[in-house]
């Protein structure tokens, strides 16, 4: 995976499908190693996270910290996953939205919605995407005044932050 | 690559050994580090190695791999303490399953392990794995940091320890602080790390010694509010950590005049260049080289030699 390139990733990528859950782990690590070079797997990482096995979901997740931003492209997908019932899955969607900055105010619906999650790291998560696309978030700002006044010291504070950052 | 002394091996020499004389009027040998064949590491009598170490999700699959275990197991024989982060997994065997693998070659580590720590499913864990031939632990003092208005993700575990090579009423001890920190939220994790490190910096009268180690996901240019504690200094300064060698993640805090016991030698333990492993096979072991620092084994009232960041000492 240090020298193979896109062509390693996308076999990787095809990989985290295979039944055997030996395979698809090994093809979460295998992702993991390659860093920032596996960013065009951002949405098949995310949806590892709700695998059954626990080694490809550890794999999946620790890929996810070191990957950076996703590409602008894969942000409908993942949005598509910032709802799943997976609190895993939701949680590192909404964080690579997050990441992605003012690309995610595409999605601004759905990360307004998720900020109401009753999962409070899926709501904590979604305060803080919002303030990382600033001002074009402008219309979540009623819903992160909502999070703010639900008691979740966390949650408050990043609501807060958030609507800082968004000037309003 | 890696610091002053990249590898731990290579003896303290010239600064190290005249503060020792001047510290504890007692001097000792001090044998190169050094393999026996077929049996443990030899280390210094005149240092205490303290290092950290993130094992990327150190858990069932990677100890599965003996070529893999084998090199953490080398890692971990060359120090006296290692602070580990990101053990993942759901069985309670990894860390007790790994001290054995350290063991194997008549070593005689020890582990103290922390609870499970995270917001989501996926959870973390802290331990230390010390080396029981010259390092005790006091077991009362295992705990988790207070974690004011749950700002960071994973709070630190800390451990108090103390040195066995000397005198019981010389020992150096020390508070140790694991910490991992969350890489979306850097900024404010470290300025809630400043807290925490104030914090046990007043947790005992009796212990003035406070060493934060772990990946902070930041190199000191990002330190920011860490940087106000008064005397706070770092060990790892001006090179990379990541086994990519292209990033700054882990360091060793702590400060002086407290901390007089650092001897002034650090370095990153470039696990390519330490074990001939090819970038893949490196790895494999994790995303993060070890980082190192040594200590005084007795405790000092001296003035710790420089730190980065910080003048040097002017007496």
């Amino acid at each position: 995976m240090a020298d193979d390139g896109n062509t390693a990733v996308s076999a990787a990528i095809g990989d985290l499908a295979d039944p055997d859950p030996a395979r698809r782990a090994a093809a979460a690590e295998r992702l993991c190693q390659a860093g920032e070079r596996a960013r065009s797997a951002s949405v098949d990482l995310v949806r590892a996270c709700g695998d059954a096995d626990e080694s490809v979901r550890e794999w999946a997740v620790a890929a996810l910290e070191a990957i950076g931003p996703p590409p602008p492209t894969l942000v409908p997908g993942l949005a598509e996953l910032a709802t799943a019932r997976s609190q895993l899955v939701a949680y590192w969607a909404i964080t690579l939205l997050g990441r992605s900055g003012k690309d995610a105010a595409t999605v601004l619906e759905t990360l307004t919605q998720c900020v109401a999650s009753t999962d409070l790291a899926v709501a904590q998560r979604a305060a803080w995407a919002l303030g990382r696309i600033g001002p074009a978030a402008a219309a979540a700002v009623s819903a992160l005044r909502d999070a703010a006044s639900r008691g979740d010291e966390r949650l408050t504070r990043l609501a807060t932050e958030s609507i800082a950052a968004i000037g309003a | 690559m890696g610091g002053k002394h990249p590898d731990p091996s290579r003896r303290a020499t010239g600064h190290g050994r005249r503060w020792f004389a001047v510290a504890c009027c007692v001097m000792l040998a001090a044998p190169a580090a050094a393999q026996q064949p077929g049996g443990p590491v030899v280390k210094p009598w005149d240092a205490v190695l303290i290092a950290s170490f993130n094992i990327q999700v150190f858990g069932e699959s990677k100890m599965a791999k003996q070529h893999v275990v084998e090199v953490l197991a080398r890692v971990v024989r060359k120090f006296d303490i290692v602070a580990i982060q990101e053990v993942r997994a759901k069985s309670d065997d990894i860390v007790p399953g790994f001290v054995q693998a350290v063991n194997a070659d008549g070593s005689r580590y020890h582990y103290v392990v922390g609870p499970r720590e995270g917001r989501t499913v996926s959870k973390e864990q802290y331990t230390f794995v010390y080396d029981t031939n010259r390092i005790e632990v006091d077991a009362s003092s295992l705990g988790v940091c207070p974690n004011p208005a749950n700002a960071i993700h994973r709070p630190p575990m800390h451990v108090r320890f103390r040195t066995r090579v000397t005198p019981a009423d010389q020992a150096f001890t020390f508070w140790l602080v694991d910490i991992h920190t969350d890489p979306d939220e850097v900024p404010q994790e470290l300025d809630a790390l400043t807290g925490t490190f104030q914090a046990m910096q007043s947790l005992r009268p009796d212990e003035d010694d406070v060493i934060l180690l772990g990946d902070l996901n930041a190199g000191p240019p990002e330190f920011g509010a860490f940087r106000r504690i008064p005397g706070v200094g770092w060990a790892v300064s001006g090179v990379t950590t990541n086994t990519r060698r292209s990033k700054t993640y882990d360091n060793i805090v702590f400060t002086r005049p407290a901390t007089a016991e650092y001897l002034g030698m650090w370095g990153v333990l470039d696990l390519q260049n330490t074990f001939g492993l090819p970038l893949d096979t490196a790895l494999e072991v994790s995303d993060h080289n070890p980082v190192w620092a040594a200590f005084h084994p007795c405790e000092s009232r001296q003035p710790a030699a420089t730190l980065a960041g910080q003048p040097p000492v002017v007496r």
